[in-house]
Protein backbone atom coordinates (compact mmCIF):
# COMPACT_ATOMS: atom_id res chain seq x y z
CA UNK A 1 0.00 0.00 0.00
CA UNK A 2 2.96 2.20 0.98
CA UNK A 3 4.35 2.00 -2.44
CA UNK A 4 0.81 2.40 -4.19
CA UNK A 5 0.86 5.67 -2.48
CA UNK A 6 4.71 6.73 -3.45
CA UNK A 7 3.35 6.23 -6.84
CA UNK A 8 0.74 8.43 -6.72
CA UNK A 9 3.16 11.03 -6.22
CA UNK A 10 5.45 10.83 -8.38
CA UNK A 11 3.13 9.98 -11.03
CA UNK A 12 1.94 12.88 -12.21
CA UNK A 13 5.50 14.62 -12.92
CA UNK A 14 6.41 11.52 -15.16
CA UNK A 15 5.12 12.98 -18.61
CA UNK A 16 7.10 16.55 -17.61
CA UNK A 17 9.74 15.40 -16.86
CA UNK A 18 10.44 13.22 -19.77
CA UNK A 19 9.22 16.64 -22.12
CA UNK A 20 11.86 18.74 -20.19
CA UNK A 21 14.41 16.33 -20.66
CA UNK A 22 13.60 15.69 -24.22
CA UNK A 23 13.49 19.51 -25.08
CA UNK A 24 17.34 20.24 -23.05
CA UNK A 25 18.20 17.46 -25.10
CA UNK A 26 16.47 18.86 -28.14
CA UNK A 27 18.31 22.10 -27.82
CA UNK A 28 21.93 20.52 -26.58
CA UNK A 29 22.28 18.23 -29.91
CA UNK A 30 20.83 20.56 -32.17
CA UNK A 31 17.84 18.24 -32.85
CA UNK A 32 15.27 20.87 -33.30
CA UNK A 33 17.03 24.30 -34.55
CA UNK A 34 17.84 27.38 -31.90
CA UNK A 35 15.25 29.91 -33.82
CA UNK A 36 12.41 27.61 -33.70
CA UNK A 37 12.63 26.42 -29.84
CA UNK A 38 15.07 27.65 -27.82
CA UNK A 39 16.67 25.32 -24.60
CA UNK A 40 15.32 25.45 -21.44
CA UNK A 41 18.09 27.20 -19.82
CA UNK A 42 17.29 30.20 -22.56
CA UNK A 43 13.79 30.48 -21.60
CA UNK A 44 14.99 30.88 -17.95
CA UNK A 45 17.38 33.63 -18.60
CA UNK A 46 15.07 35.45 -20.54
CA UNK A 47 12.16 35.03 -18.40
CA UNK A 48 14.69 36.57 -15.42
CA UNK A 49 15.79 39.57 -17.60
CA UNK A 50 11.64 39.95 -18.50
CA UNK A 51 10.60 40.03 -15.44
CA UNK A 52 13.91 41.42 -13.03
CA UNK A 53 15.75 43.01 -15.25
CA UNK A 54 16.17 47.18 -14.99
CA UNK A 55 13.59 48.30 -17.47
CA UNK A 56 15.51 49.93 -21.18
CA UNK A 57 18.75 48.05 -20.56
CA UNK A 58 17.98 45.55 -23.51
CA UNK A 59 14.75 44.62 -25.22
CA UNK A 60 12.10 43.19 -23.56
CA UNK A 61 14.15 43.98 -20.12
CA UNK A 62 12.14 44.54 -16.66
CA UNK A 63 8.79 45.16 -18.86
CA UNK A 64 7.07 42.66 -17.15
CA UNK A 65 5.21 45.05 -14.45
CA UNK A 66 3.91 47.45 -16.94
CA UNK A 67 2.46 44.48 -19.51
CA UNK A 68 1.44 42.27 -16.38
CA UNK A 69 -0.35 45.75 -14.83
CA UNK A 70 -2.18 46.34 -17.89
CA UNK A 71 -3.22 42.39 -18.59
CA UNK A 72 -5.05 42.34 -15.08
CA UNK A 73 -6.74 45.78 -15.75
CA UNK A 74 -8.46 44.90 -18.60
CA UNK A 75 -9.25 41.25 -17.08
CA UNK A 76 -10.04 42.78 -14.08
CA UNK A 77 -12.54 45.29 -15.96
CA UNK A 78 -13.82 43.10 -18.42
CA UNK A 79 -14.13 39.75 -15.78
CA UNK A 80 -16.40 42.59 -13.40
CA UNK A 81 -18.77 43.33 -15.92
CA UNK A 82 -19.40 39.81 -16.78
CA UNK A 83 -20.37 39.58 -13.20
CA UNK A 84 -21.88 42.43 -12.67
CA UNK A 85 -24.28 41.50 -15.73
CA UNK A 86 -24.26 37.75 -15.53
CA UNK A 87 -25.48 37.28 -12.09
CA UNK A 88 -28.30 39.25 -11.52
CA UNK A 89 -29.62 38.08 -15.19
CA UNK A 90 -28.59 34.28 -14.15
CA UNK A 91 -30.64 35.00 -10.59
CA UNK A 92 -33.62 36.48 -12.57
CA UNK A 93 -34.00 33.89 -15.30
CA UNK A 94 -33.42 31.01 -12.47
CA UNK A 95 -36.08 32.16 -10.87
CA UNK A 96 -38.81 33.84 -12.99
CA UNK A 97 -40.56 31.85 -15.45
CA UNK A 98 -40.99 35.12 -17.87
CA UNK A 99 -37.37 36.34 -17.66
CA UNK A 100 -36.19 33.12 -18.75
CA UNK A 101 -38.17 32.67 -21.47
CA UNK A 102 -37.82 36.71 -22.52
CA UNK A 103 -33.84 36.08 -22.06
CA UNK A 104 -33.48 32.76 -22.80
CA UNK A 105 -32.95 32.39 -26.53
CA UNK A 106 -31.48 35.72 -27.89
CA UNK A 107 -28.47 34.27 -24.92
CA UNK A 108 -28.39 31.14 -25.94
CA UNK A 109 -28.05 32.39 -29.46
CA UNK A 110 -25.64 34.41 -28.89
CA UNK A 111 -23.35 32.16 -27.13
CA UNK A 112 -23.18 29.71 -30.22
CA UNK A 113 -20.85 32.55 -31.84
CA UNK A 114 -17.72 31.64 -31.41
CA UNK A 115 -15.91 34.65 -29.06
CA UNK A 116 -13.30 35.19 -31.92
CA UNK A 117 -16.19 36.39 -34.88
CA UNK A 118 -16.38 39.21 -32.02
CA UNK A 119 -12.96 40.38 -32.54
CA UNK A 120 -13.33 42.20 -36.25
CA UNK A 121 -16.44 43.91 -35.33
CA UNK A 122 -15.17 45.14 -31.70
CA UNK A 123 -12.44 46.34 -33.57
CA UNK A 124 -14.33 48.16 -35.99
CA UNK A 125 -16.37 49.58 -32.77
CA UNK A 126 -13.78 50.33 -30.21
CA UNK A 127 -10.79 50.46 -32.22
CA UNK A 128 -7.19 48.98 -30.97
CA UNK A 129 -6.43 48.94 -27.07
CA UNK A 130 -8.06 49.00 -23.99
CA UNK A 131 -12.09 49.03 -24.96
CA UNK A 132 -11.73 45.86 -27.21
CA UNK A 133 -10.32 43.51 -25.11
CA UNK A 134 -12.35 44.23 -22.24
CA UNK A 135 -15.38 43.86 -24.21
CA UNK A 136 -13.96 40.94 -25.63
CA UNK A 137 -13.22 39.17 -22.20
CA UNK A 138 -16.62 40.65 -20.31
CA UNK A 139 -18.85 38.61 -23.01
CA UNK A 140 -16.63 35.84 -22.85
CA UNK A 141 -16.89 35.81 -18.84
CA UNK A 142 -20.77 36.15 -18.97
CA UNK A 143 -21.69 32.89 -20.34
CA UNK A 144 -20.43 30.39 -17.66
CA UNK A 145 -21.29 33.12 -15.29
CA UNK A 146 -25.28 33.84 -15.98
CA UNK A 147 -25.96 29.84 -16.92
CA UNK A 148 -24.11 28.39 -13.86
CA UNK A 149 -26.22 31.11 -12.25
CA UNK A 150 -29.24 30.47 -13.49
CA UNK A 151 -29.25 26.33 -13.10
CA UNK A 152 -27.60 27.13 -9.57
CA UNK A 153 -30.78 29.47 -8.28
CA UNK A 154 -33.58 27.00 -10.22
CA UNK A 155 -32.40 24.21 -8.52
CA UNK A 156 -32.77 25.56 -4.93
CA UNK A 157 -35.60 23.60 -2.95
CA UNK A 158 -38.49 25.89 -2.98
CA UNK A 159 -38.52 24.23 0.55
CA UNK A 160 -35.50 26.37 1.61
CA UNK A 161 -37.77 29.34 0.28
CA UNK A 162 -40.68 28.14 2.16
CA UNK A 163 -38.70 27.65 5.27
CA UNK A 164 -37.32 31.65 4.83
CA UNK A 165 -41.03 32.85 4.19
CA UNK A 166 -42.23 31.30 7.31
CA UNK A 167 -39.25 32.29 8.98
CA UNK A 168 -40.24 36.13 8.15
CA UNK A 169 -37.79 36.69 5.15
CA UNK A 170 -39.82 38.22 2.48
CA UNK A 171 -38.80 37.17 -2.07
CA UNK A 172 -36.20 40.77 -1.84
CA UNK A 173 -34.22 39.64 0.96
CA UNK A 174 -34.55 35.79 0.59
CA UNK A 175 -32.47 36.48 -2.40
CA UNK A 176 -29.53 37.38 -0.42
CA UNK A 177 -30.42 35.43 2.41
CA UNK A 178 -31.20 32.27 0.63
CA UNK A 179 -31.48 32.18 -2.98
CA UNK A 180 -27.44 33.39 -3.36
CA UNK A 181 -25.95 31.27 -0.40
CA UNK A 182 -27.89 28.11 -1.64
CA UNK A 183 -26.48 28.40 -5.18
CA UNK A 184 -23.22 29.55 -4.14
CA UNK A 185 -21.63 26.33 -5.31
CA UNK A 186 -22.78 26.84 -9.08
CA UNK A 187 -22.24 30.50 -9.11
CA UNK A 188 -18.12 29.77 -8.09
CA UNK A 189 -17.72 27.00 -10.61
CA UNK A 190 -19.23 29.78 -12.84
CA UNK A 191 -17.16 32.44 -11.96
CA UNK A 192 -13.86 30.08 -11.87
CA UNK A 193 -14.93 28.98 -15.43
CA UNK A 194 -15.39 32.66 -16.78
CA UNK A 195 -12.27 33.63 -14.98
CA UNK A 196 -10.23 31.02 -17.10
CA UNK A 197 -12.37 32.00 -20.40
CA UNK A 198 -11.44 35.60 -19.45
CA UNK A 199 -7.65 35.19 -19.75
CA UNK A 200 -7.92 33.15 -23.07
CA UNK A 201 -9.60 36.06 -24.36
CA UNK A 202 -7.39 38.69 -23.00
CA UNK A 203 -4.44 37.21 -25.16
CA UNK A 204 -6.97 37.21 -28.25
CA UNK A 205 -7.85 40.91 -27.38
CA UNK A 206 -4.22 41.86 -26.59
CA UNK A 207 -2.98 40.33 -30.04
CA UNK A 208 -4.05 43.23 -32.14
CA UNK A 209 -1.36 45.47 -31.58
CA UNK A 210 -1.79 47.11 -28.26
CA UNK A 211 1.56 48.31 -27.07
CA UNK A 212 1.18 46.65 -24.00
CA UNK A 213 0.21 43.91 -22.39
CA UNK A 214 0.78 39.85 -22.04
CA UNK A 215 -0.28 38.92 -25.36
CA UNK A 216 1.18 42.17 -26.83
CA UNK A 217 4.30 41.05 -25.53
CA UNK A 218 3.98 37.28 -27.26
CA UNK A 219 2.93 38.83 -30.86
CA UNK A 220 5.25 41.29 -30.59
CA UNK A 221 8.20 38.67 -30.08
CA UNK A 222 6.57 36.75 -32.88
CA UNK A 223 7.19 39.54 -35.10
CA UNK A 224 11.19 40.20 -33.70
CA UNK A 225 11.69 35.99 -33.91
CA UNK A 226 11.99 35.79 -30.00
CA UNK A 227 10.86 32.35 -29.49
CA UNK A 228 11.96 32.56 -25.84
CA UNK A 229 9.82 35.38 -25.16
CA UNK A 230 6.97 33.96 -26.30
CA UNK A 231 7.44 30.69 -24.28
CA UNK A 232 8.21 33.39 -21.30
CA UNK A 233 4.53 35.23 -21.90
CA UNK A 234 2.90 31.48 -22.18
CA UNK A 235 4.21 30.31 -19.09
CA UNK A 236 3.70 33.72 -17.30
CA UNK A 237 0.13 33.64 -18.59
CA UNK A 238 -0.32 30.28 -17.23
CA UNK A 239 0.99 31.52 -13.85
CA UNK A 240 -1.26 34.48 -13.42
CA UNK A 241 -4.57 32.54 -14.83
CA UNK A 242 -3.86 29.75 -11.70
CA UNK A 243 -2.98 32.70 -8.85
CA UNK A 244 -6.36 34.63 -9.90
CA UNK A 245 -8.41 31.19 -9.69
CA UNK A 246 -7.02 31.01 -6.28
CA UNK A 247 -7.39 34.47 -5.36
CA UNK A 248 -11.14 34.53 -6.86
CA UNK A 249 -11.66 31.50 -4.47
CA UNK A 250 -9.86 32.89 -1.35
CA UNK A 251 -11.91 36.09 -2.12
CA UNK A 252 -15.23 34.47 -2.05
CA UNK A 253 -14.08 32.20 0.97
CA UNK A 254 -13.53 35.17 2.53
CA UNK A 255 -16.30 36.85 2.27
CA UNK A 256 -19.50 34.19 2.04
CA UNK A 257 -19.83 31.92 4.52
CA UNK A 258 -21.56 29.19 2.16
CA UNK A 259 -18.35 29.50 -0.24
CA UNK A 260 -16.41 28.44 3.01
CA UNK A 261 -18.83 25.82 3.79
CA UNK A 262 -20.54 24.02 1.02
CA UNK A 263 -17.71 24.06 -1.84
CA UNK B 1 -35.52 34.39 32.71
CA UNK B 2 -38.50 32.34 31.39
CA UNK B 3 -40.65 34.94 33.01
CA UNK B 4 -41.64 37.39 30.41
CA UNK B 5 -41.98 34.44 27.93
CA UNK B 6 -44.50 32.97 30.37
CA UNK B 7 -46.29 35.96 30.36
CA UNK B 8 -47.03 36.72 26.84
CA UNK B 9 -47.71 33.01 26.28
CA UNK B 10 -50.67 33.35 28.74
CA UNK B 11 -52.18 36.77 27.67
CA UNK B 12 -54.64 36.10 24.84
CA UNK B 13 -56.98 35.18 27.47
CA UNK B 14 -59.71 37.63 25.54
CA UNK B 15 -59.97 35.51 22.62
CA UNK B 16 -60.23 32.59 23.95
CA UNK B 17 -63.79 31.49 23.20
CA UNK B 18 -62.95 31.92 19.30
CA UNK B 19 -61.00 29.37 18.01
CA UNK B 20 -57.37 29.41 17.69
CA UNK B 21 -57.87 28.18 14.05
CA UNK B 22 -60.64 28.06 12.11
CA UNK B 23 -60.92 25.96 8.99
CA UNK B 24 -63.89 27.02 6.76
CA UNK B 25 -64.91 24.83 4.13
CA UNK B 26 -61.76 24.70 2.79
CA UNK B 27 -61.01 23.36 -0.97
CA UNK B 28 -58.16 22.95 -2.89
CA UNK B 29 -57.91 22.34 -7.20
CA UNK B 30 -54.64 22.04 -8.80
CA UNK B 31 -54.76 22.00 -12.41
CA UNK B 32 -54.22 18.75 -13.47
CA UNK B 33 -53.28 16.41 -17.64
CA UNK B 34 -57.13 15.95 -18.40
CA UNK B 35 -59.10 19.04 -16.22
CA UNK B 36 -58.48 19.00 -12.37
CA UNK B 37 -57.87 17.62 -9.54
CA UNK B 38 -59.80 18.08 -6.15
CA UNK B 39 -57.02 17.60 -3.89
CA UNK B 40 -59.50 19.28 -0.45
CA UNK B 41 -62.94 18.89 -0.94
CA UNK B 42 -65.17 21.09 1.85
CA UNK B 43 -63.12 20.43 4.71
CA UNK B 44 -64.07 22.38 7.93
CA UNK B 45 -62.74 22.18 11.64
CA UNK B 46 -61.89 24.37 14.51
CA UNK B 47 -59.13 24.42 17.31
CA UNK B 48 -59.21 25.72 20.65
CA UNK B 49 -56.24 27.19 21.87
CA UNK B 50 -53.14 24.82 23.30
CA UNK B 51 -55.25 22.06 21.80
CA UNK B 52 -53.05 19.43 19.71
CA UNK B 53 -54.28 17.64 16.90
CA UNK B 54 -53.34 15.01 15.02
CA UNK B 55 -54.32 15.02 10.97
CA UNK B 56 -54.36 11.25 9.79
CA UNK B 57 -54.44 9.98 6.49
CA UNK B 58 -52.87 7.91 3.81
CA UNK B 59 -50.48 9.59 1.45
CA UNK B 60 -52.41 11.50 -1.23
CA UNK B 61 -54.84 12.93 0.99
CA UNK B 62 -54.00 15.96 0.99
CA UNK B 63 -53.06 16.41 4.28
CA UNK B 64 -49.94 17.93 3.20
CA UNK B 65 -51.88 20.54 1.12
CA UNK B 66 -53.79 21.90 4.22
CA UNK B 67 -51.12 22.44 6.27
CA UNK B 68 -49.58 24.47 3.60
CA UNK B 69 -52.92 26.50 2.70
CA UNK B 70 -52.71 26.89 6.82
CA UNK B 71 -49.30 28.02 6.20
CA UNK B 72 -49.98 30.48 3.97
CA UNK B 73 -47.90 28.99 1.49
CA UNK B 74 -50.62 28.87 -1.23
CA UNK B 75 -54.12 30.12 -1.34
CA UNK B 76 -57.06 27.79 -0.69
CA UNK B 77 -59.58 27.53 -4.40
CA UNK B 78 -62.88 28.26 -2.29
CA UNK B 79 -63.35 28.98 2.03
CA UNK B 80 -61.16 30.32 4.09
CA UNK B 81 -58.53 29.57 6.93
CA UNK B 82 -58.49 31.96 10.13
CA UNK B 83 -56.57 32.32 12.98
CA UNK B 84 -57.88 34.18 15.87
CA UNK B 85 -60.52 35.90 13.16
CA UNK B 86 -57.95 37.00 11.20
CA UNK B 87 -57.84 35.26 7.47
CA UNK B 88 -54.38 33.67 6.42
CA UNK B 89 -53.12 35.47 3.30
CA UNK B 90 -49.22 34.78 3.55
CA UNK B 91 -46.80 33.03 5.07
CA UNK B 92 -45.94 34.77 8.70
CA UNK B 93 -44.05 33.98 11.64
CA UNK B 94 -47.06 33.35 13.80
CA UNK B 95 -47.76 29.76 12.09
CA UNK B 96 -44.47 28.00 12.06
CA UNK B 97 -44.03 24.83 10.04
CA UNK B 98 -41.31 22.20 10.83
CA UNK B 99 -40.64 20.47 7.25
CA UNK B 100 -40.93 16.58 6.91
CA UNK B 101 -37.76 16.84 5.01
CA UNK B 102 -34.52 18.23 5.99
CA UNK B 103 -35.11 22.51 4.95
CA UNK B 104 -32.28 24.01 7.69
CA UNK B 105 -30.20 25.91 5.72
CA UNK B 106 -27.10 24.09 4.49
CA UNK B 107 -24.42 26.60 4.89
CA UNK B 108 -25.46 27.99 8.37
CA UNK B 109 -24.62 26.63 11.70
CA UNK B 110 -26.86 24.61 13.88
CA UNK B 111 -26.98 28.20 16.00
CA UNK B 112 -27.33 30.43 13.06
CA UNK B 113 -29.66 28.48 11.58
CA UNK B 114 -31.89 28.95 15.30
CA UNK B 115 -30.94 32.39 14.99
CA UNK B 116 -32.26 32.68 11.46
CA UNK B 117 -35.75 34.02 12.24
CA UNK B 118 -35.39 35.64 15.15
CA UNK B 119 -32.49 37.69 14.18
CA UNK B 120 -34.45 40.51 12.21
CA UNK B 121 -37.23 40.53 15.35
CA UNK B 122 -34.88 41.11 18.24
CA UNK B 123 -31.50 43.06 19.23
CA UNK B 124 -28.31 41.09 19.38
CA UNK B 125 -28.08 41.36 23.45
CA UNK B 126 -31.24 39.00 23.72
CA UNK B 127 -30.69 37.06 20.62
CA UNK B 128 -27.40 35.43 21.51
CA UNK B 129 -29.36 34.29 25.39
CA UNK B 130 -32.02 33.22 23.18
CA UNK B 131 -30.56 30.80 20.92
CA UNK B 132 -28.66 29.62 23.67
CA UNK B 133 -31.70 28.99 25.55
CA UNK B 134 -33.38 27.37 22.50
CA UNK B 135 -30.12 25.10 21.67
CA UNK B 136 -30.51 24.10 25.53
CA UNK B 137 -34.46 23.50 25.02
CA UNK B 138 -33.74 20.65 22.12
CA UNK B 139 -30.58 18.98 24.08
CA UNK B 140 -27.93 20.57 21.02
CA UNK B 141 -25.80 22.95 23.27
CA UNK B 142 -22.52 20.78 22.13
CA UNK B 143 -23.25 20.97 18.38
CA UNK B 144 -23.87 24.58 18.10
CA UNK B 145 -21.26 25.41 16.05
CA UNK B 146 -21.65 22.22 13.67
CA UNK B 147 -23.27 22.16 10.19
CA UNK B 148 -26.24 20.59 9.21
CA UNK B 149 -24.61 17.82 7.40
CA UNK B 150 -22.30 16.71 10.05
CA UNK B 151 -25.48 15.85 12.52
CA UNK B 152 -27.91 12.95 12.42
CA UNK B 153 -31.75 13.13 11.09
CA UNK B 154 -32.73 14.00 14.69
CA UNK B 155 -30.87 16.50 15.58
CA UNK B 156 -31.69 17.81 12.03
CA UNK B 157 -35.75 18.25 13.07
CA UNK B 158 -34.34 19.04 16.98
CA UNK B 159 -33.12 22.41 15.14
CA UNK B 160 -36.13 22.73 13.05
CA UNK B 161 -38.06 22.38 16.26
CA UNK B 162 -35.62 25.21 17.77
CA UNK B 163 -35.19 27.58 14.79
CA UNK B 164 -39.56 28.23 15.07
CA UNK B 165 -39.77 28.39 18.86
CA UNK B 166 -37.27 31.01 19.00
CA UNK B 167 -40.41 32.99 17.59
CA UNK B 168 -42.93 31.93 19.51
CA UNK B 169 -45.53 31.39 16.98
CA UNK B 170 -49.13 31.27 18.23
CA UNK B 171 -49.45 27.74 15.70
CA UNK B 172 -46.91 25.09 15.00
CA UNK B 173 -47.69 23.43 12.39
CA UNK B 174 -45.65 19.88 11.46
CA UNK B 175 -45.79 18.04 8.29
CA UNK B 176 -44.30 14.60 8.93
CA UNK B 177 -41.34 15.45 11.01
CA UNK B 178 -40.62 12.72 12.66
CA UNK B 179 -41.60 10.41 9.56
CA UNK B 180 -38.16 10.00 8.57
CA UNK B 181 -36.45 9.17 11.77
CA UNK B 182 -35.94 5.39 13.12
CA UNK B 183 -38.16 4.01 16.11
CA UNK B 184 -36.20 5.38 19.06
CA UNK B 185 -35.42 8.56 17.79
CA UNK B 186 -38.79 9.24 17.09
CA UNK B 187 -40.18 8.47 20.36
CA UNK B 188 -37.49 10.76 21.52
CA UNK B 189 -38.54 13.59 19.52
CA UNK B 190 -42.24 12.83 20.37
CA UNK B 191 -41.69 12.79 24.16
CA UNK B 192 -39.89 16.43 23.46
CA UNK B 193 -42.16 17.69 21.32
CA UNK B 194 -45.00 16.75 24.18
CA UNK B 195 -42.99 18.32 26.82
CA UNK B 196 -41.95 21.70 25.25
CA UNK B 197 -46.22 21.66 24.57
CA UNK B 198 -46.94 20.57 28.13
CA UNK B 199 -45.18 23.93 29.47
CA UNK B 200 -45.74 26.66 26.17
CA UNK B 201 -49.24 25.19 25.22
CA UNK B 202 -48.99 25.56 21.55
CA UNK B 203 -51.91 25.10 19.51
CA UNK B 204 -50.36 22.39 17.03
CA UNK B 205 -51.66 20.63 13.95
CA UNK B 206 -49.20 17.43 13.56
CA UNK B 207 -49.56 15.57 9.82
CA UNK B 208 -48.23 11.96 10.54
CA UNK B 209 -49.87 8.66 8.68
CA UNK B 210 -48.85 6.53 11.88
CA UNK B 211 -52.05 5.86 13.72
CA UNK B 212 -49.64 5.01 17.39
CA UNK B 213 -48.17 8.41 16.64
CA UNK B 214 -51.39 10.03 16.40
CA UNK B 215 -52.59 7.97 19.64
CA UNK B 216 -49.28 8.83 21.72
CA UNK B 217 -49.80 13.04 20.90
CA UNK B 218 -53.37 14.33 20.31
CA UNK B 219 -55.84 15.56 21.67
CA UNK B 220 -58.17 14.99 18.68
CA UNK B 221 -57.44 12.91 15.75
CA UNK B 222 -59.07 13.90 11.88
CA UNK B 223 -58.89 11.20 10.01
CA UNK B 224 -58.71 12.00 6.21
CA UNK B 225 -59.97 10.21 3.41
CA UNK B 226 -58.51 10.09 -0.56
CA UNK B 227 -60.18 11.04 -3.55
CA UNK B 228 -60.93 14.19 -3.12
CA UNK B 229 -59.37 14.60 0.11
CA UNK B 230 -61.69 15.29 2.90
CA UNK B 231 -62.60 14.82 6.85
CA UNK B 232 -63.72 11.60 7.20
CA UNK B 233 -64.14 11.14 10.95
CA UNK B 234 -63.35 13.02 14.18
CA UNK B 235 -62.01 10.94 17.40
CA UNK B 236 -61.47 12.84 20.55
CA UNK B 237 -58.50 10.69 22.40
CA UNK B 238 -59.43 10.64 26.02
CA UNK B 239 -56.44 8.72 27.42
CA UNK B 240 -54.52 10.36 30.17
CA UNK B 241 -51.47 11.64 29.10
CA UNK B 242 -48.47 10.95 29.56
CA UNK B 243 -49.84 7.93 27.39
CA UNK B 244 -47.53 4.77 27.66
CA UNK B 245 -47.02 2.82 24.50
CA UNK B 246 -47.03 -0.91 26.35
CA UNK B 247 -50.44 0.02 28.17
CA UNK B 248 -53.68 -2.01 27.64
CA UNK B 249 -55.66 0.87 27.43
CA UNK B 250 -53.05 2.32 24.81
CA UNK B 251 -53.27 -1.24 23.19
CA UNK B 252 -57.04 -1.44 23.38
CA UNK B 253 -57.80 2.19 21.73
CA UNK B 254 -55.46 1.38 19.44
CA UNK B 255 -57.01 -1.49 18.64
CA UNK B 256 -60.32 -0.40 18.42
CA UNK B 257 -59.47 2.61 16.33
CA UNK B 258 -58.04 0.71 14.02
CA UNK B 259 -60.67 -1.40 13.30
CA UNK B 260 -62.86 0.92 12.61
CA UNK B 261 -60.50 2.95 9.96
Amino acid sequence: MKNLHHYHRILPWIIPAIFLTAWFFAGKFNWVPDYLLPDPFRIIKSGHVYLFAEAGSGPYAGRFLEDAAASLLRVGFGFSLAVVLGVPLGVLSGRMKICRHLISTTINGLRAVPGICWLPLALVWFGIGMQTTVFLVALAAFFPIYINTAAGTRQVSPLLYQAGAMLGVGRFRGVFAILLPAAMPQIISGLRLGLGLAWAYLVLGELTGVPSGLGAVIMDARMLGRIDIIIVGIIIIAGMGRVSDLLLNTILRLFFKSARRMV
Amino acid sequence: MNKPFQLIRSMPSITEQQPALSICKVSKIFPADNGYLNVLDNVSFDMTSGELICLLGPSGCGKTTLLKLIAGFMKPSAGNIRIHNRTVSRPGPDRCVVFQEDALFPWLTVSENIAFGAKGLMPKSRLVPEVRRHLEMVGLTAFKDYLPKEISGGMKQRVALARVLILQPQLLLMDEPFGALDAQTREDMQNLLLSLWEKFSHTIVFVTHDLVEAITLADRILVMGTNPGRIRSEIQVPLPRPRKKESNVFHSFFRDLRGRL
